[in-house]
Order: structure tokens, then sequence, then C-alpha cells
């Protein structure tokens, strides 16, 4: 139920303006962390800003749905929309420059079919990557973790597509003066998977974002719905928050635009040379970091598990007294 | 607002796993999971001493990452809060591994059955089954099954209070039957006659055959339907309730497996003389449970009403529920015997009076 969800608790926004606090702040911190040295002049030179963390994390967004619509086998809707949730959250307390937003679109869309149970193993999953596989599936294995860790665990999502059924069997049950609603199943999709692209899904209740995405289909198909929100669905006095969410909703949904791909390119090459080596899988260090966590691992599960189990051995024998049956000495 | 304190770097992230778990000092080992150890451990961070017990998902051996079943069992244990389904008090990352931290219990339902010294009087397993079922019903009204219900997994609290654990299988129902589950669901004993036939579209109603068998085999203290394959467990499920009819079982016709095999006729037993000790309202209630047609076995709810909770012995109360001991388990665990020892050195003494 979404009003005792995680997703309301934690991940729901009063407005545009406390999102765009907290990723300038995270835009903040990683450039004062790893600017330190630098002048002022240089450090906008080097680092992206935090508008242009944005241009590429909307672009990524865009590829991300891309891969899914691409996806083999067929990725259902709730999937996608799911995946597209994990990606904003992640990035609202994490730079760009900090972990490459294309290694972190691959694993949010591999946990979402997870929790999604569209199950599909890590091999049939790599097979939709273009390029080194093996490479592939080592990072969305390493960055799973982390991904968990950064949603809080907050894994379930609550997307819009269950409200829409809601209302359009309410419209069919209490409305019959709209001929035939699921007429609107098409432009309903069409809008909603704009909406994914916004930051909608952070700010309303999934409720909303389907009465925005019906009435917007309505108004497609000239059909009216006015008097079955203003008659049926609300009383006047909740009526002028619900006309203005919806009212937001729409209106971000028709600024969603693709950035330009030459702009793209500059700001990737700008990357390239900021992101944080320490997370880069290419690089020496990471490399370096990940044999020594394999190495000590292996140690410490041997030497610590040895000793527990010995511990723990000797604390039954004196609760049990004799825990093997001892062959008795010849004399 | 929200407090921004995540870390952001690798090697933070790192100093963060050894952190968390620094938290927790190992003090032994539980038991072995499918995929990993459980551990024993003190919560260092508690004001007052407590032991909580440490799931260890061991991620290195594992090929696709993460577990479905473990993000499963975190998801539904954030979403099922109650007195009789263990909480989920941490989760974190450590090293390559995922950790879920769980409160300790000392015992469980299967060591309550196997420990010979403390029989379950009528009073004692009526509570437990109104506190299993009570766990069910709230689970299923979350529209959440279990999958794996059985005398192992549910465990009991140091103050006697029974509470069910391990949601691996544990899902989330469709909201119509449009797609299919997986039939290897439930440990054979527990498992309920449609997976048996390979019934990939299934309903709650399989948690509820679980709880009757669990139930029989409280009042019998031993296991109901002990099979070793799953066409004995079929075969004996078949001979003690009697060759299936379509009236008995309309859907068992339209089950996958339902052509593969067929089984003698049998007219079964009855319940009167499979459970042979219990009150005639146990009886009555377990044979509105252990029912082919799953639309027709009692849901939850509906068993919570039985007359059987309602007449005497009532549920003991709290007061009078078994507490287990701090070391049950290492109690009942079997005996190791040195096995290459010399019968002749072993029998010695036994030679000697012959």
């Amino acid at each position: 139920m979404f009003p005792l969800s995680s997703q309301k608790k934690y991940w729901s926004f009063n407005d545009e303006n406390d999102i765009a606090v907290l990723r300038e702040e995270t835009n903040a911190e990683f450039i004062s962390k790893h600017g330190a040295s630098m002048t002022e002049e240089k450090r906008e030179k080097h680092f992206l800003s935090v508008g242009e963390e944005r241009v590429l994390q909307r672009f990524y967004e865009s590829q991300l749905k891309e891969f899914c619509k691409r996806f083999n086998p067929p990725m259902p809707k709730p999937t996608i929309a799911t995946a597209l949730h994990y990606f904003k959250r992640f990035y609202l307390r994490n730079s760009v420059m900090d972990y490459h937003p294309k290694e972190i679109l691959v694993t949010c869309v591999y946990l979402a079919c997870k929790v999604e149970e569209f199950n599909v193993s890590i091999s049939q999953f790599v097979a939709n990557i273009m390029g080194d596989r093996e490479k592939a599936s080592d990072i969305i294995l390493n960055n799973e973790l982390l991904l968990m860790q950064q949603l809080n665990y907050n894994l379930t999502i609550h997307n819009p597509f269950r409200p829409v059924e809601g209302l359009l069997i309410d419209i069919k049950t209490r409305y019959p003066a709209i001929e035939n609603p699921e007429k609107l199943r098409p432009y309903i999709d069409e809008f909603l998977e704009k909406v994914f692209l916004t930051d909608s899904v952070l700010l309303y209740a999934p409720s909303q974002i389907a009465l925005a995405a019906t009435l917007h289909a309505a108004s497609s198909v000239n059909a009216n719905l006015d008097n079955y929100v203003t008659d049926i669905l609300f009383s006047r006095d909740h009526l002028t928050a619900i006309v203005e969410a919806v009212r937001k909703i729409r209106s971000m949904a028709k600024c969603v635009e693709f950035p330009p791909r030459d702009l793209v390119k500059n700001l990737e090459k700008k990357l390239d040379k900021c992101r944080n080596q320490d997370n880069n899988p290419d690089s020496d260090i990471y490399k370096q970091r990940m044999q020594e966590m394999l190495d000590e691992e292996d140690l410490l599960d041997n030497e610590k598990y040895a000793k527990i189990v010995q511990n723990q051995a000797d604390h039954d024998e004196k609760v049990l007294g004799v825990t093997n049956v001892l062959s008795p000495t010849d004399t | 607002m929200y407090k921004h304190n995540v870390t952001k770097k690798f090697n933070l992230y790192i100093f963060n796993y050894n952190q968390k778990m620094n938290r927790y000092t190992i003090i032994g080992k539980i038991g072995e999971g499918a995929h990993g150890l459980v551990l024993k451990a003190s919560d260092n961070a508690s004001p007052i001493p407590k032991i909580v017990a440490l799931k260890r998902i061991l991620l290195k051996r594992i090929e696709d990452g993460i577990p479905v079943s473990v993000l499963r069992e975190v998801k539904t244990l954030q979403q099922l809060k109650h007195p009789y389904i263990v909480e989920l008090l941490d989760a974190f990352p450590a090293g390559l591994d995922f950790v879920m931290v769980f409160e300790y219990m000392p015992s469980g339902l299967w060591e309550m059955l196997k420990d010979y010294d403390k029989p379950l009087r009528d009073s004692h397993i009526k509570i437990y089954m109104k506190m299993l079922l009570e766990g069910v019903a709230y689970m299923h009204s979350n529209n959440i099954m279990h999958r794996d219900l059985k005398p192992a997994n549910l465990l009991i609290r140091e103050d006697g209070i029974l509470t069910i654990a391990d949601f691996g299988l544990g899902r989330l129902m469709w909201e119509n039957n449009s797609r299919p589950y997986s039939h290897q669901v439930a440990t054979r004993w527990y498992r309920a006659p449609e997976l048996l036939y390979g019934a990939r579209f299934y309903s709650s109603a399989i948690d509820l055959w679980s709880v009757g068998c669990i139930f029989g085999e409280m009042l019998n203290n031993s296991p109901l339907f002990p099979g070793d394959s799953d066409i004995e467990q079929l075969a004996i499920v078949l001979g003690h309730l009697g060759s299936p009819t379509a009236e008995s079982w309309p859907e068992l016709t339209s089950l996958p497996d339902y052509n593969k095999i067929t089984f003698p006729y049998n007219k079964g037993i009855l319940w009167e003389r499979i459970i042979p000790d219990a009150q005639q309202e146990a009886i009555d209630l377990i044979k509105s449970i252990l029912i082919y047609d799953s639309s027709k076995r009692l849901t939850a709810e509906e068993a919570l009403r039985h007359e059987y909770f309602y007449t005497k012995p009532y549920p003991c109360s709290k007061m009078q529920i078994i507490i287990p001991p701090n070391d049950h388990r290492v109690r009942l665990k079997p005996k190791e015997v040195k096995t290459n020892v010399k019968s002749t050195t072993l029998f010695k003494n036994l030679l000697n009076i012959l």
C-alpha cells in the first residue's frame, strides 16, 4: 500500500526545489573532495557542473528506456519503470563523476528484473549488451550490492500501472458518459513513458500520476472527464490540490526533451577525465582492490570460521559431556 | 529534509562494511542455509546484552549475483510487521557478501517436537496453532504466500512465542492468474498435492496444506506424510486420504503431471485412525484443511474461527507457554559417534556378557 510504503516515507519530495538542493549538494561534495588542490577556475573547467550532470543523467535515462525496450525477451512495463526509478534515486545522492551512469544503468535494470520477478539469468541479461559481456556481467554483479545499499534496501516500487487499471474500471462503472474507455489506453501508455523520464515519480503519488495520464489521454481523444473528477472522484476541498498536481505532472511531461548528441559527447569526454578512478573498473587501482578483497575474504573465511567452530565444539563438549565415543585403551 | 550522509567513495564504502560488521561479534554457528552460514552474534551497539542471528549470503559462489530468494525475503519482511513473523533488524554488505540480521531465537518447533523429555500438551499445540494461523492469516491478507512452512522454519523465541521465519520462498501473489509460479516449492513432506502433480497456478491454500501437516505432526509427534521421493509422497498422501475422485478433486485431471502416473484404487484411512489420540474438534479441523480441492480448504482466517480453539482444553496462556532452554539446538544435536572403531572393541563388554 503506497501510503505506508518506503517510497512515500523516504523517496517522495515536497517540491522540485528539495530535489535540486540535494543534487547540488551531491555535486559540490564531489568537487570539494576531489578538487581540493585546484583553483576555483580550474575546478569549473575540470569537473561537471550540476547542470551538466543532469544532462548526462537525462541522456542515460533515455538510454535505459531504449535498452529495456529492445530487451529480449520483451520486458514488462513495470520492470522498466522500476529500473528508471532506481536510477533516479541513485543519482540523488551520488555524483555521475563517482559512478558512471552507463554502469549504474545496467545494474538498475538487472536489479529491477529480479525485484519485479522478470527472471532472467546474468548470461541471458548480458546477451542484450553490446561489447565485452564478461566485463559487463562483472560490473553489474560488483555494483549490485552498492545499488541496493544506496536504495536503502527500499526495493518495492509503486508504479502507476495499477492505479490506471483502477481508474479505468471506475470510469467504466461510474461514468458511462465516456464511450469505450479502453480507447484511452494507448494514450495513457504514451504519456506514462514520458512521465518516467521526469522527476514526477519523486514528487507525486502513483495514483496522481495515473490520474494525470488518464486525463491527458481523455483530452487527446477529445473526451471530457472533468465532471468525473469534480463530481464523482473528489470533494470540493480536495480538488484544488489535485488539479494543481495534475497540471504540474502534465507540464513536466510536456517539457521532456532529449539533450543534443554533440553536447552529450563533449560531456562524456569531460567525464572520462574527471571521474573517480577508484570506481572505474578499467583503472589499475580498482582491479587491485578487487583482487585484495577476494584474497582477504578467503583468508578471513577459513581462519575465522575454523576458530569459531572450534570454540563452539569446546563449548558443546562442556555442556554435553562427551561428544565422541572414544575407544577404550587396551591394557 | 533528508539527511545527506551517504558514503560516496568505494574505499569509504568498504570501510563502512567493516564498520557495520564490527558492530557484531560472532560467537557461534547456528546452521547452514542454501546460500551460506547462519551465525550467532552479539550486538555491541545495544545498551543491554543482545544476541542476534546473522544470515550471511556468500555471493562469491553465486553466478547471478544476489539471489532472488534473498530479495524476496528482504522485500516481504519489510512489508510484514507482526508479532508472529520474524523481524529483519538490519541488512548490509560485508566484503563481497550480504548479511541479514535477525533476532536470535534459541529454538524452533522442530526442536520442540524432537524434545521427547517435554512432550507437547493439547493446550500447547493449540497455542502454537493459533500463533501459526494468525501469522499466516496476516501474511495472506498482505498477498504474500510463504511456500515453505515446516517445523524447522517456525522458530521459538526465548519467551516461548512462535514466529514464522525463512521467507526465501515467500513471494507476492500475482493480481490475476496470468503468470505461473514454480511448483518446486515447499519441503516435500509439507507439499500440497496440487504441487506434487506439477501445478503452476496455485494459491495461498498451499500454505494451509503445510499448516495441516504441521498440525498433524504435533498431534502425533511424528510426521504425517514422510515421503522419501515425490512419487512416494503422493502415494502416502493418496494412501491416507483415499483415491481422489472428480468430486473430491475437480481440477486434478487438468494438472500437468496427472497423466504421468496412476495409482491403484485406495479407499483411504479414517482420520480417527490416522490421528488416534486427538479430540474430535482437532480431527474436524484437520479434516477441513487436508483436502484435495484447494478451493474448499479452510483459509487461515476460517481455521482460526474453528470450534477447536473454543473448546477445552483452551489454548494455554502466555504464562504457561513452554520456555525453551537456551541451548536447545545444541542439546538436540545428534551426538557424534566415531565410526572407525572396530566393532570388537566397541562391543567388548557385550561379548564378555555373552
